[in-house]
């Protein structure tokens, strides 16, 4: 067996987990955001993806029956069409935190635990229900042209897309939370609701932002789904929701970085089990075996701060 | 906010939540048309997954169960009027289960014909066998399903996975002459006992196992097994799923370039979704069976698509449709062989000993309600179509199916 040099099986397998890593990068990094600036476990994150994915493919369909598609060139299109998912996303997003958020702010935290499971369930079942054959498997147009760059297929224009614009993603996230006014209200709300507040940060205008970040952030990640896989079903958020909250868990709840670390060490994992001969029946098993043991034993995640309760 | 309010609020959040999971929830799509008139009415269930991922099937058959009874309400053979209730499985056991209990306390029931889904199966059988009401099955392929104890409440109209193994097996391994094969299945019961009745074949008929890997029917991520089965180079894998898991695991072989391995399995991929899951230009030479015969060959399956077609029904026809048609005939000829009033305890009793001619040729029970009309015939994907094996470019040569030697 050829275990290294290109397309050897080593590299194929890399390149599968970074892939798979990147997208549950993503929605780990919505649930790390959502946690960290507000203090509660947006459960619907996944769903809110994979509405993404749905909206791109609904928008594709309207555009291509209005002959948008042939009038425009591709790369205006395109954009258009990212921007109606992304604006549908984010007011997901927004929605969410009116309708199962706000509503508890001073109950106990697991009331939006609930309420965000809740529209989950509303989210993919609107889905099932009013897309065009909503239940049945759906094919994702081919947006990023089939190809690769020299020819070698792990470097194939889907590949290099997803990984790139994973990496911009982020970046842009970084800047928008070190550089920008808002990013620093952010985090300062993260450290410490009370004092922001105190120090004249509108609670409310920053909480919406996160959502409205929140969202666009997961509308790129129901791209790369579509993208990646080429097939979507309405129910698929809720596994990408369970992966992605691990990857969180895994890399610390609050903590935006340690989401990239737990999505991409959840996605090594897996992809690594699976490559065992018969392993691939115990790979999520033993990604969440792996979630269950860095709960008991660094329950704050790898980049988490430990909080200490004073009595 | 005030508590009061609070509460209302996520009570009405939850609310929406779970009627939208509908949970055993009575199709809007199967009251018959025309409506009853002034013959006495008997009513019939029918049950089959309508929502969730396997809902093109189970809405198809249940198209196809209404329209045989539509069929005999018009043509006043019987001095009853016939009405189906059709009711959603889910696929799931307890969805199923509320959808037995709400059929069997129904007044007038006096047989029910259901599920695509083993695992439903076995959730409504001991139902049915406790109330007394006959149930024809017209699609759940699970080997113990029909059994010695379940006799003569419980027949089926289609053949088990063993059955369709069998000859997938012939097809495959003998007459296309495979000899390495991996095996790629779900874990679900389904996919298991797949997995299971495939290998007694391969010992058979002599065929290396190069390896076997199972996985959850929620995975959407096969190129990790993929890349290793690449590494073993087989001649074929054996898909023990369905649709939605054969799509991605044949557009997944696309991408990885393993365009010199075939993939094939039995009739769970062989439909329409699988096409649309796999991309029509990824699916090209998936190789299966489908039970039964094929309906464009006879004349009375023409008959039987062009009726279809022309209810304008919203799914096409599935490959077990024929099958939920021919469960509502056994039903339909138990009805006349009463001979007068039409009552659940008769019609076990005249289902168990029924020589009922449909779709499928005749369909008679053996001594454990099976049925003795296990037909299968093959098909391959063609420019983006299951087309018969026969009728296909690759049967005469024009194509090679991927890894043939």
């Amino acid at each position: 067996m050829e275990l290294l040099g290109n397309g050897s099986f080593l590299i194929e397998q890399l390149m599968n987990a970074i892939m798979l890593g990147c997208i549950y990068t993503l929605v780990a990094v919505g649930f790390s955001l959502f946690f960290g600036v507000l203090d509660v476990v947006v459960f619907c994150s996944g769903d809110i993806a994979v509405f993404g994915t749905f909206s791109l493919m609904g928008a594709y369909m309207i555009f291509e029956t209005a002959g948008l598609t042939a009038m425009l060139p591709t790369p205006v299109w395109m954009m258009l069409l990212m921007g109606v998912a992304a604006i549908l996303c984010a007011a997901l997003g927004v929605f969410t935190y009116l309708s199962s958020i706000r509503p508890f702010e001073k109950s106990s935290s697991l009331m939006p635990l609930l309420s965000t499971i809740a529209l989950g369930v509303v989210i993919r079942e609107t889905i099932g229900l009013f897309f065009p054959l909503g239940r049945n498997p759906q094919r994702f147009p081919r947006l990023i042209p089939s190809g690769s760059f020299g020819g070698h297929a792990l470097l194939s224009y889907r590949n290099v897309t997803i990984i790139c614009v994973t990496f911009l993603v982020l970046l842009a996230v970084f800047f928008f939370l070190r550089k920008s006014k808002m990013g620093n209200a952010m985090q300062a709300m993260a450290q410490n609701k009370r004092l922001a507040a105190i120090a004249g940060i509108n609670i409310r205008s920053v909480a919406i932002t996160t959502f409205v970040l929140g969202g666009l952030l997961l509308s790129v990640a129901g791209f790369l789904i579509g993208a990646y896989y080429g097939t979507v079903r309405f129910d698929n958020g809720s596994l990408y929701g369970i992966k992605g909250f691990s990857a969180a868990v895994v890399g610390g709840l609050s903590n935006v970085y340690g989401a990239i670390i737990g999505g991409m060490l959840l996605a090594f994992i897996e992809v690594f089990v699976s490559i065992l001969p018969g392993g691939a029946a115990y790979a999520s098993a033993v990604a969440f075996i792996a979630v269950v043991i860095f709960m008991v034993a660094k329950p704050e995640g790898i980049l988490g701060e430990k909080t200490v309760e004073k009595v | 906010m005030n508590r009061k309010r609070l509460s209302v609020c996520l009570a009405a959040l939850l609310a929406v939540g779970t009627l939208f999971s509908g949970c055993g929830k009575e199709d809007d799509g199967g009251t018959p048309v025309g409506g009853a008139d002034d013959r006495p009415v008997v009513k019939v269930g029918f049950m089959g997954p309508l929502t969730g991922g396997n809902a093109s099937e189970g809405s198809a058959a249940r198209n196809g169960f209404t329209m045989a009874f539509d069929q005999l309400n018009e043509s006043g053979e019987l001095p009853y009027y016939v009405e189906v209730v059709a009711m959603d499985d889910g696929s799931k056991p307890e969805t199923a289960t509320s959808a037995v209990q709400r059929l069997v306390t129904t007044d007038g029931i006096v047989a029910i014909s259901g599920h695509w889904n083993s695992p439903a199966a076995t959730a409504t059988i001991p139902i049915c066998k406790s109330n007394n009401i006959p149930l024809v099955i017209w699609g759940a392929i699970g080997e113990s399903l029909t059994s010695a104890e379940n006799y003569p409440i419980i027949t089926r109209v289609c053949p088990t996975d063993r059955q369709e193994n069998v000859t997938l097996a012939k097809y495959v391994l003998e007459d296309l002459g495979y000899k390495n094969i991996y095996i790629i299945s779900d874990t679900t019961s389904y996919g298991q006992s797949n997995t299971q009745a495939f290998q007694e074949q391969m010992k058979k008929y002599d065929a290396n196992l190069i390896g076997i890997d199972e996985v959850p029917d929620t995975q959407n991520d096969f190129r990790a097994i993929l890349s290793k089965v690449k590494q073993a180079k087989p001649d074929a894998i054996f898909f023990g799923g369905v649709s939605m898991g054969g799509g991605l695991v044949k557009s997944q072989m696309v991408d990885a370039g393993m365009d010199d391995i075939l993939l094939f399995g039995i009739s769970g991929i062989c439909s329409e979704d699988y096409i649309i899951a796999a991309g029509a230009e990824n699916a090209e030479g998936t190789f299966s069976i489908k039970p039964g015969t094929d309906p464009t060959k006879t004349e009375v399956g023409q008959k039987f698509l062009a009726d279809y077609e022309a209810k304008n029904y919203s799914v096409p026809v599935g490959a077990f449709t024929p099958y939920s048609y021919d469960a509502a005939q056994v039903i339909i000829q138990a009805m006349k062989d009463c001979e007068g009033e039409i009552t659940a305890e008769k019609m076990i009793e005249k289902i168990a000993a029924v020589k009922a001619n449909g779709l499928l040729g005749e369909t008679q029970f053996d001594e454990i309600g099976q049925t003795t009309n296990p037909a299968s015939y093959a098909l391959v994907v063609q420019d983006g179509k299951w087309v018969p094996w026969e009728d296909s470019l690759y049967a005469t040569g024009e194509r090679t199916l991927p890894g043939r030697k």
